[in-house]
């Protein structure tokens, strides 16, 4: 029983390792732990053009956000 | 990691908030709420969902990086993604990492930094609307002025004056490049500012530029004082429409519907913009070309709306509409992913990244192939108008002989669906004979007022029009025969075997895409299919002709009895016939003649024939004209029905009636010479004591003959050069049959060999007139000589009579004869002797009549161009008898042998 769990552990792993590989060589931006979330996402069908513009969004807020912080500290 | 895998999405996505904004859960609620409302809204994907084509596109943008290297990489990685099996939607984890993809040398350009105010008011996305953003754009700006440009956007900026202000100020200093701003700015603002013109009449003069003239779409002459009006008048929506509108404009006239500024200009029959309608020139040129597909769209939406309604209009056009409303369906489909994306952009407002944004160009790209593709369509659709079946298939066909492999991929799609209703009728066709073609759309036709017995002729024939471009004549009329054999097995054989057992070929439920192959591929699979059917079937049919129906078998009754090819028959039909038929023929009865038939059967060899064949052997009289003999109206008769009356029609029949008069007509000639030779040889010897009878009985052995000759060389150019010849090759011929039209083709050459070779034809008529004067004068002959004979018989008998009273009287001691039956007796011998001379001229007269009519027969022959009948006139004139005495006989047998050697 646990021999095929593991198996299909190292599987996941390795398929992960793949998959981060792709996105270092794309430029993502994702880190490991944005990058296993998304996939579940997408495994459980999610629409990615979606989930892309999501991500997009947020990084936009959140940069958009540190730079106000910034302005704010500066001013 | 395991124990995330059962979290719902909602999970999921907060942790992603909280991971990417690097705040608390609490914080992230609105960009959770966003997400959230972002995926539910979009969870149908608008793409293709290909993992290869995604992969590709990867590929693309790495080598449009030039990364070669880590493209290459990609590619093993890829492969090693697809190894492992753990994944289920590989192609949306690519997509996504595709669609984040950044250029690493590029400036980023995710958010810049600059419109971070824009994007505070963005968090909640509801309140997007609300935002009054925009201003002037550059590039509705004459590209003329581009210095100008620059103080436009800035006077603009200082009086488009409504609540946006801060905004600028904020944009105005910041760090974004010129470049960036312009890109940035074409969708979503000039969107909101053409929503916002959207709600103002367009027409309407600015009162804030009442003192300029109106803008026109050539702004060239005075435009200084103008520009900053025109730009101040987007905010009023009145002066020139953004690029945006026409975007959305172009997108309903893409569906033939007609948008605020391009309608429909119905007495042009194209889209226009509205002349009215301040524009630039390439603007408003672009937005014409790419007017041109809403207007193709209408012409096949137009074809298929008016005929896919229309039932008579036929499968084969119902598939042709479905083929193209298939097309229009994908050519919608991109229309929803445009629509989205124009959807996407309202609502995300400012900040959509420049790559994905909409404009003319992009449009114009986009649509090339969609556009290259409905014009053909479009272009298919004129043709076809008008036609249906396979008429319409053909016209399709015709369009797919070009040389661009994606036009050809259409077509043949299209083609294919077009030809699986001709393809599903030609099955049912050929492997069950069954027509179900209620739109006359196949090009077999059947005629229902046809009755069995003419079946095979002229019940089914082919539709010529009908015939699709890609089946060759010769297989249609294959196709045709199939179907008609196992209609003819049914109907006409009453052969209920099921088609399955004829043919072992199992039929199998094509597919459109296999009736492409089939269609296309004409050498392979579909050719051997119909030829396979077509031998089976034809075989299936002669052998039951042949074994149930004995078709080989009457063919050869028919030669022995109405070709006389059963001699020993005819002969003794005709020795119990003659006393019967030398009467008017208005005395004969048929009961009489069918007793005297039976006897002759009974007879001769005739009886070993199988009942069969005897019971359809009948008598007939012909037509009874005034002064006929029975002679004239004899004819025997073979009854034929059912299938082998198919083969034996009705002119078949009526053929080999005149045939066999003819025959019977010359072997009562022969008949005749034997009587006449019989009754020479007997009398020779009887006569030899009335000397002064020897030259009239010359004349007489002279001229007869004189006649066999003539008629045995005539029988024997029937029998060998007519009969046996055709005989042997219809024989041969129908030994190799194929199919049952080869037989029956088969015997009708036979037929018509034989008529024209017996010179029953219409060229033959003169040629036919002299032969029966021969006969004439063969049978007057008869008549003389019996005449001759029985008065010189008579004669005869009275001198021996005579002489035996003379011998009685003097055996009983008297005068032999007295003086007064001398005389007496003298007397009439003197009057007998003076009867001989007029014999004499009387046979002379025949004699003379008779060469006559055999000259000008033999020199009608001459002028024959039939080898056999050349041949004929050699034999009959083969010691150039009549030749010598007929000078008109010389120069046109020369003449005839120059013809023929000049031939050679």
């Amino acid at each position: 029983m646990a021999n095929p769990a593991s198996a299909n552990m190292n599987a996941v792993r390795e398929t992960m390792d793949v998959l981060l590989e792709i996105s270092r060589l794309l430029n993502t931006g994702l880190d490991m732990e944005s990058l296993s979330i998304c996939v579940r996402l997408c495994e459980q069908g999610i629409n990615p053009e979606a989930l892309s513009s999501v991500i997009k969004e947020l990084r936009r807020a959140s940069d958009s956000l540190k730079a106000s912080e910034n302005s704010t500290s500066q001013g | 990691m395991a124990a995330l895998d059962q979290k719902s999405p909602n999970v999921l996505l907060q942790s992603l908030c909280c991971k990417i904004t690097g705040k608390s859960e609490a914080d992230v609620a609105h960009q959770f709420q966003y997400a959230v409302r972002v995926i539910g809204s979009n969870y149908a994907p608008t793409i293709e969902r290909d993992e290869f084509l995604v992969s590709e596109k990867i590929k693309k943008e790495l080598l449009k990086q030039r990364r070669e290297a880590d493209a290459a990489l990609f590619s093993e990685l890829h492969r090693k993604l697809q190894t492992q099996g753990v994944l289920k939607h590989r192609w949306s984890i690519l997509y996504l990492l595709l669609s984040l993809c950044e250029d690493p040398r590029k400036p980023s350009n995710r958010v810049p930094v600059c419109s971070y105010g824009a994007l505070l008011a963005q968090a909640l996305p509801r309140d997007v609307h609300s935002t009054p953003f925009y201003y002037a754009r550059p590039q509705s700006l004459p590209l003329s002025y581009p210095e100008r440009s620059a103080t436009a956007h800035n006077s603009s900026m200082a009086t488009s004056g409504i609540s946006s202000m801060g905004v600028f100020s904020i944009n105005g200093p910041g760090p974004t490049p010129p470049s960036l701003l312009t890109g940035l700015q074409p969708v979503g603002e000039s969107m909101r500012g053409s929503r916002l013109a959207w709600t103002l009449p367009v027409s309407s003069s600015p009162s804030g530029a009442g003192a300029a003239p109106r803008p026109t779409s050539a702004p060239s002459s005075s435009p200084a004082p103008r520009l900053p009006q025109r730009q101040r008048r987007d905010g009023d929506g009145s002066a020139e429409i953004g690029e945006a509108a026409l975007v959305r404009d172009i997108l309903y006239v893409f569906q033939g519907i007609d948008g605020k500024f391009i309608k429909m200009c119905s007495p042009e029959n194209c889209y226009k913009i509205d002349l009215k309608v301040p524009l630039c020139k390439s603007l408003r040129d672009t937005s014409s070309r790419l007017a041109e597909l809403g207007w193709l769209h209408n012409k096949i939406r137009k074809y298929t709306d008016s005929h896919s309604l229309d039932r008579a209009f036929g499968l084969v056009g119902q598939s042709f509409c479905a083929a193209l409303h298939q097309e229009l369906k994908e050519y919608y489909r991109l229309l929803s992913v445009l629509h989205a994306q124009l959807q996407v952009e309202d609502d995300q407002g400012v900040n959509v990244s420049v790559d994905s944004s909409l404009t003319l160009r992009r449009l114009l790209v986009w649509t090339y192939d969609p556009k290259v593709r409905l014009k053909t369509l479009a272009a298919l659709v004129d043709y076809c108008q008008g036609r249906k079946g396979g008429e319409l298939a053909t016209a399709v066909h015709a369009y797919g002989k070009t040389g661009d492999p994606h036009m050809r991929a259409l077509i043949q799609h299209i083609l294919g669906l077009v030809s699986h209703p001709i393809l599903n009728f030609l099955y049912r066709w050929i492997y069950d004979g069954e027509l179900e073609d209620t739109y006359h759309e196949f090009f077999v036709a059947s005629d229902p007022t046809v009755k069995t017995d003419r079946l095979w002729h002229d019940k089914y024939s082919l539709r010529k029009s009908m015939i699709p471009s890609f089946i060759t004549m010769d297989q249609a009329r294959k196709v045709l025969l199939i179907g008609k054999s196992i209609n003819f097995l049914h109907q006409v054989c009453h052969d209920r075997t099921p088609p399955g057992k004829i043919m072992p070929a199992s039929k199998s439920t094509d597919s459109p895409k296999d009736a492409t192959e089939l269609f296309t591929d004409l050498e392979g699979a579909f050719q051997s299919k119909i030829d396979a059917a077509y031998f089976e079937t034809s075989k299936y049919l002669l052998d039951v002709l042949n074994k149930n129906y004995q078709l080989l078998e009457h063919l050869q009754a028919m030669r022995r009895y109405l070709l006389l090819g059963q001699g020993d028959f005819i002969r003794h039909l005709m020795d119990l016939l003659k006393p019967e038929l030398v009467r008017a023929a208005t005395t004969l009865y048929q009961h009489n003649l069918t007793g005297i038939l039976e006897t002759a059967v009974r007879a001769t060899n005739a009886q070993f024939d199988s009942p069969e064949i005897l019971k359809r052997l009948d008598v007939r009289l012909l037509e009874v004209s005034p002064g006929d003999t029975g002679w004239d109206v004899f004819s025997l008769d073979y009854h034929v029905e059912g299938p082998i009356a198919t083969v034996f029609t009705r002119e078949c029949m009526s053929h080999y009636l005149r045939v066999f008069n003819f025959l019977w007509r010359a072997k009562r000639m022969e008949y005749i010479l034997t009587d006449i030779w019989k009754g020479q040889m007997c009398n020779a010897k009887l006569l030899k004591s009335m000397p002064e009878l020897s030259g009239v009985l010359h004349q007489c052995h002279v001229l007869a003959s004189e006649m066999v000759h003539f008629i045995h060389q005539m029988q024997y150019y029937i029998t060998f050069e007519v009969l046996e010849c055709s005989w042997d090759e219809l024989w041969n011929k129908v030994q190799q049959a194929q199919d049952l039209d080869h037989i029956i083709a088969a015997h009708d050459v036979f037929l018509d060999t034989i008529i024209s070779r017996c010179l029953l034809d219409v060229n033959n008529r003169s040629l036919l007139n002299q032969l029966r004067a021969v006969f004439d004068q063969i049978i007057e002959f008869q008549n003389a000589q019996d005449t001759l004979y029985r008065s010189a018989l008579e004669e005869l008998q009275l001198r021996v009579q005579f002489e035996d009273k003379k011998r009685q009287r003097v055996e009983m001691g008297e005068w032999g004869v007295t003086a007064e039956q001398e005389a007496e007796e003298n007397r009439r011998v003197q009057e007998f002797k003076d009867t001989i001379p007029k014999m004499c001229s009387q046979l002379r007269l025949l004699t003379h009549f008779y060469q006559g009519i055999v000259q000008e027969f033999l020199r009608l022959l001459m002028t024959c161009s039939d080898e056999s009948l050349q041949f004929l006139s050699f034999r009959l004139d083969f010691n150039e008898h009549y030749k010598a005495r007929d000078p008109r006989l010389r120069p046109s047998l020369g003449a005839t042998r120059g013809r023929r050697s000049s031939n050679i």
